[in-house]
This record gives structure tokens, C-alpha cells and sequence, in this order.
């Protein structure tokens, strides 16, 4: 489903020259749970947004159903991340001046989907807080928020930036089990995490060091 | 999500920012729609102030001597038909509301007490339409056939509801309803009566013929004036041009005061008005790298981008732009009637405005907020969404 191909990627800044990204070549399949673990600074997250079309790699081509997402005209890019790509991220980025349910809508692309919110506000335990702003929220309820904001157009991919980030044990695990019925249900997730124990979750892990895999 | 809802909603969420930018709207809108307003009344009032002064350029036949003109009746006369090709011409365009006159001293009217005085006779022709001109306000007496308008020392003499009567030149009693008598104060013709000029020139015997034309010459910072007599004369060499200075200077002064003023306050405003504008989209994209980056992330085109920024100054700039309107209109009432004393009750909306205003505090605040949406669709969603 995506192929990743000696992805490079250097930041600079003033004389430094940091390395993101050293030859990465890896595939994930549809349907396959991929955890990208390592400790800060390893490049998880900059692997992340290359594979979410958001950072241009230095060399290398990153396919995405055999069309490299580098080569796509800005609007098919754009449509890349619109169909096939859901969102997640460890400080959520909810909008402040919606509701719950108006930040899910937010990634809906037509009026029909009524049904689909209320089934994953239900799923979520948050049909109660639907009408509630974020700032009502506990951090749980936001990243569930923003849980199925990501997963509401059914995109193929999940990418989630360490969505466990700034959740307790508790929260982490429910929310996890929620990725994980997602995952089930035939979706792909890419979530970058330094937590070793989301690999468990997965089915698949790759492991960043100083921008190589290991 | 329909974007407008979600521009509403964070335009009602970031209250201050989006206080602050419509008042600059409506403080933008209010001094120029009040600016414009008073402009417009100041013009009014002028051209009222001129009506009751009189029109400032004089046309006489060539060689008539002005003294001669005001104490005795010998001056030369000229065809009336002189007006309407000066009216006519498309190269005389220094010159507006033509009006033919004849005017003559009458030593021997008797008023209803059977004193004898003398009395000046004016006749005015209707003025002429310069068709090749834009149209305006007809400024000039306007005595419909059959009926005379008496100056205030005549009037004295004259009972309510009394006929005027005079002896022609034929030696017949000729009788004019009156329907005015003139306020004091207005010069010559406190002692005088004023015709439509066909009457008059029936009465005197002499159909066809005016001695002089008022018109009112464009006292214009370009010096249009100083073309009225070549282009007078280009036309009618046995005519030539005075121009009464001290009014056409009072007009000029006052018209061009208000639009100094004008030329001045409105673009400095407005342009203070649009670059705290800009400075307020620039703070706001600020404040929400992350929510555009997000919407990046989720696909939404850079035009989806432009379209929430620019949507949002539109529509402040509406809003704004119709509530200065009226309040420039309810302060341009509230000081025009302190100002004007002839043309306070005239100040009226100005719905031509209103339309310009709908249109143009829209599109300025667009343009204000343009950088800063451009700057909006250059955020670099990677780098905002993954800060800590």
C-alpha cells in the first residue's frame, strides 16, 4: 500500500546540518498496524509527515498504491490527504470555537454522515459531550475527539503522532483499543510513538536512531 | 463543514480582534460617508448661498459700459438666440446655467397709491440646457410666463393678492399675478420685478432681444475661468465676460474647503484604518498557525485557505461598511445642521453612497487582509503540528 524508498531528509540550520532521515526503505501493507518507535529526536515524527505528504524528502520516493505522493500536481496532493489520510496528533488541534461534534465535522466532506458521528460519539463515550467546547474536555475526551475526527471520511491510513503523548494509562489504553477496533476493521495505522509499548499494539515496528532504522 | 459557519464562528469566538477590525470599518466608513455628506451639503448650501448671491459671470455686448448699464436705459442689446448657440456648442464648457436676461430701468411706474417711482424690470430667459454638458440643479430665477416675482421695496406698495400692472411701451396697461414677493436684501431687485423675459420683452416692445447673460463660471483649481472669455468670444467676438470676484471667490473658497479637507482626512484615515486592518489579520494568522496547518494536513487547498482569511475581512468589511455609513450619515446630519442654514433639512442619506460603501469597505478590507493570508497559505503545517 506505501513504500517507502531511501527516504533522506536534512534540516539546516546556520552551518548545522541535522540529520532527520538516512535512507529509510521500508512497506506497509493495507490493514497493517505500523509502530514507528524511538527516542526523541530519531526522526519519527519527520518520517511521519513525509509518508502524510507534508515534508518534501531530500532524495528518495515514497509511494503511495505505486504513485510516488512527490510527483502529485498540488491538487492531487492535497486529495491524497483528503481521501486517504486521517490525523493524529499529541496536542490534538482541536478547534477552540467548535463543539465536539463540529470539530468531527470538520472532516466531513458531505451533509450524510449524522449517522456515522453519532455511532463513533457513541463507541467514543462522548455523545454526552457533543455540544461541549474543547475547553470543556478532559485531555481523553480531546484525543477521542480528535480520534474520530481522523478516522470519520474512513481514510486507509491513521498517521498519529504520539497520540498517548499527554494521556494517563487509562486514557492511553482506551484509546488505543479504539485505534486497534479501527485497525481490525481493516484500517492502516503508521503511529509514531517513544513509548515501547505501543508496539505491542502492532503488528509491524520499525525502530528510528539518529534518523536510521535499526 | 460549511466554511462559513466556521468563519462565523471564530470571528465570534476572537471577539476583540474581530471587535477592533470592524470598528476600523466603521470608523473608515464614518468619516468618509460624513466627510462626503457634508461635501455634498456644503455644495448644496453654496449653490443655495449662489442662488440667492446670483450667478457670477456676466455677458454683455462688446463696448457696454457697466455704468451706463445700472443707471441708464441706452445699453446694446443682442439677440437672445445668442444663448441657445452658446448652449449649443460643445466647445463652451466653462460656462454653466446660461440665462438670458434683459434688463431695463423704468422711470414712470405708479404703484397702487398713484406714486410715481422708478423701478427696474429684469426678464429672464428659462436657463439653457448645455446638452453636452452634465445635467444640474437649475439655478437661475425661474418666473413662469404670465407672472412676476416683486422685490421687497415694490412689494411695500403692492396689497395681498393684488395684481401687478404697468404700461408697456405701447401705452396698454399690462396686469401679472404676482406669485412671490422677495425678501429684502437680495440688490437690485428690491426695487425691481422680475418676468419671465417673453413677457417683459412684449411689454417693451422688443421681442428677441436680451442685454446681458448670467451664468455661473467654474471657479476650478484647473482655471477653467480664464477660458470663459476666449470661448465666448471664439463664438460671439461682439460679446465679452466680467466676472464678479468677490462672489465667485466666497463660492470657491467655501467648495474647495470642505474638499481640501476632505482630500486629506478620508485617505489618511482610511489608510490608517487598513493598516491596522493588516496588522490584525497579521496577529490573528499568528494565533492560528496550528488550526491552518491543521486544515492543511487535512487536505483543504491553499484557495480553501485564502477563502476563510478573505471571507472574514469581507465580511467585516461589510458589516462595518454599512453601519459607518450610518453613522456618518447621523453625524453629518447632527453637525450639517449646526453648519447649514439653508440646506440642513436636505441632508439626506445618500443612497449612491451606501452603494459605493457596500461595495468598496469589502473590497479595501480584502486587500488589507491579503498579505496576511498569503501568509497564511505559506504556514508549514509539518513544523506548527508537531510543536510541543
Amino acid at each position: 500500500m506505501i513504500e517507502l524508498l531511501n527516504i533522506s531528509k536534512k534540516y539546516k540550520k546556520g552551518n548545522d546540518v541535522f540529520t532527520a532521515l538516512k535512507d529509510i526503505s521500508f512497506k506497509i501493507g493495507k490493514g497493517d498496524f505500523c509502530s514507528v518507535i524511538g527516542p526523541s529526536g530519531a526522526g519519527k515524527s519527520t518520517l511521519l509527515y513525509v509518508i502524510g505528504g507534508l515534508i518534501h524528502p531530500d532524495s528518495g520516493v515514497v509511494s503511495f498504491e505505486g504513485k510516488n505522493i512527490y510527483n502529485l500536481t498540488p491538487v492531487e496532493s492535497n486529495q491524497y490527504r483528503k481521501k486517504h489520510l486521517g490525523f493524529m496528533f499529541q496536542q490534538f488541534h482541536l478547534m477552540p470555537w467548535l463543539t465536539v461534534e463540529e470539530n468531527i465535522r470538520l472532516a466531513c466532506y458531505d451533509n450524510k454522515q449524522q449517522e456515522k458521528i453519532e455511532y463513533y460519539l457513541g463507541r467514543c463515550s462522548l455523545k454526552e459531550l457533543k455540544n461541549k467546547y474543547p475547553s470543556e474536555l478532559s485531555v481523553g475526551e480531546k484525543q477521542r475527539t480528535a480520534f474520530i475526527r481522523a478516522i470519520i471520511s474512513k481514510p486507509d491510513i491513521l498517521l498519529a503522532d504520539e497520540p498517548t503523548g499527554n494521556l494517563d494509562k487509562t486514557n492511553s489504553e482506551i484509546l488505543m483499543s479504539l485505534v486497534k477496533v479501527y485497525n481490525s476493521e481493516g484500517g492502516t495505522v503508521i503511529m509514531v510513538s517513544h513509548d515501547p509499548e505501543i508496539a505491542r499494539f502492532a503488528n509491524k515496528s520499525v525502530t528510528l536512531n539518529k534518523g536510521r532504522l535499526e | 463543514m460549511n466554511p462559513l459557519n466556521l468563519i462565523i464562528k471564530e470571528l465570534f469566538y476572537r471577539k476583540v480582534n474581530s471587535l477592533i477590525i470592524l470598528l476600523t470599518v466603521i470608523a473608515a466608513a464614518t468619516v468618509s460617508v460624513a466627510i462626503y455628506t457634508l461635501s455634498k451639503a456644503s455644495e448644496n448650501e453654496t449653490r443655495k448661498i449662489m442662488r440667492e448671491q446670483g450667478l457670477n459671470l456676466y455677458i454683455f455686448p462688446k463696448g457696454t459700459n457697466l455704468i451706463d448699464f445700472y443707471s441708464i436705459n441706452n445699453t446694446p442689446t443682442f439677440p437672445e438666440k445668442y444663448v441657445d448657440k452658446l448652449a449649443e456648442s460643445r466647445t463652451f464648457d466653462a460656462v454653466r446655467h446660461l440665462t438670458g436676461i434683459l434688463q431695463v430701468k423704468y422711470p414712470g411706474w405708479t404703484d397702487p397709491n398713484g406714486s410715481t417711482h422708478q423701478i427696474v424690470l429684469i426678464g429672464y430667459k428659462d436657463e439653457a440646457m448645455q446638452r453636452f454638458l452634465p445635467q444640474q440643479e437649475i439655478m437661475g430665477f425661474d418666473v413662469m410666463a404670465g407672472k412676476v416675482q416683486v422685490g421687497a421695496l415694490l412689494a411695500r406698495n403692492i396689497k395681498e393678492g393684488e395684481p401687478f400692472t404697468i404700461t408697456g411701451a405701447d401705452g396698454k396697461q399690462y396686469n401679472y399675478e404676482i406669485e412671490k414677493r422677495l425678501d429684502e436684501g437680495r440688490g437690485m431687485i428690491d426695487q425691481g420685478v422680475a418676468f419671465n423675459l417673453s413677457d417683459l420683452q412684449e411689454l417693451l416692445g422688443m421681442p428677441g432681444k436680451i442685454n446681458k447673460i448670467e451664468a455661473l463660471g467654474c471657479v476650478c483649481m484647473d482655471g477653467r475661468i480664464k477660458n470663459a472669455r476666449n470661448q465666448v468670444q471664439a463664438i460671439f467676438s461682439d460679446l465679452e465676460v466680467t466676472e464678479m470676484a468677490s462672489i465667485a471667490d466666497a463660492r470657491e473658497n467655501q467648495r474647495l474647503m470642505m474638499n481640501k479637507y476632505g482630500a486629506f482626512i478620508i485617505p489618511f484615515v482610511m489608510l490608517s484604518c487598513l493598516l491596522i486592518t493588516g496588522l490584525l489579520f497579521y496577529q490573528n494568522i499568528t494565533v492560528r498557525n496550528r488550526e491552518i496547518g491543521l486544515l492543511k494536513a487535512m487536505g483543504n487547498s491553499t484557495y480553501n485557505i485564502l477563502f476563510l482569511i478573505l471571507a472574514k475581512a469581507f465580511i467585516l468589511g461589510l458589516v462595518g461598511g454599512i453601519m459607518g455609513f450610518f453613522a456618518g450619515h447621523f453625524i453629518a446630519e447632527y453637525f450639517g445642521t449646526e453648519i447649514f442654514r439653508f440646506t440642513a433639512s436636505d441632508i439626506k442619506p445618500l443612497w449612491n453612497v451606501f452603494l459605493y460603501s457596500i461595495l468598496l469597505f469589502p473590497l479595501l478590507w480584502v486587500l488589507a487582509s491579503w498579505i496576511p493570508a498569503l501568509m497564511a497559505t505559506q504556514i508549514d503545517a509539518a513544523k506548527t503540528l508537531s510543536q510541543e
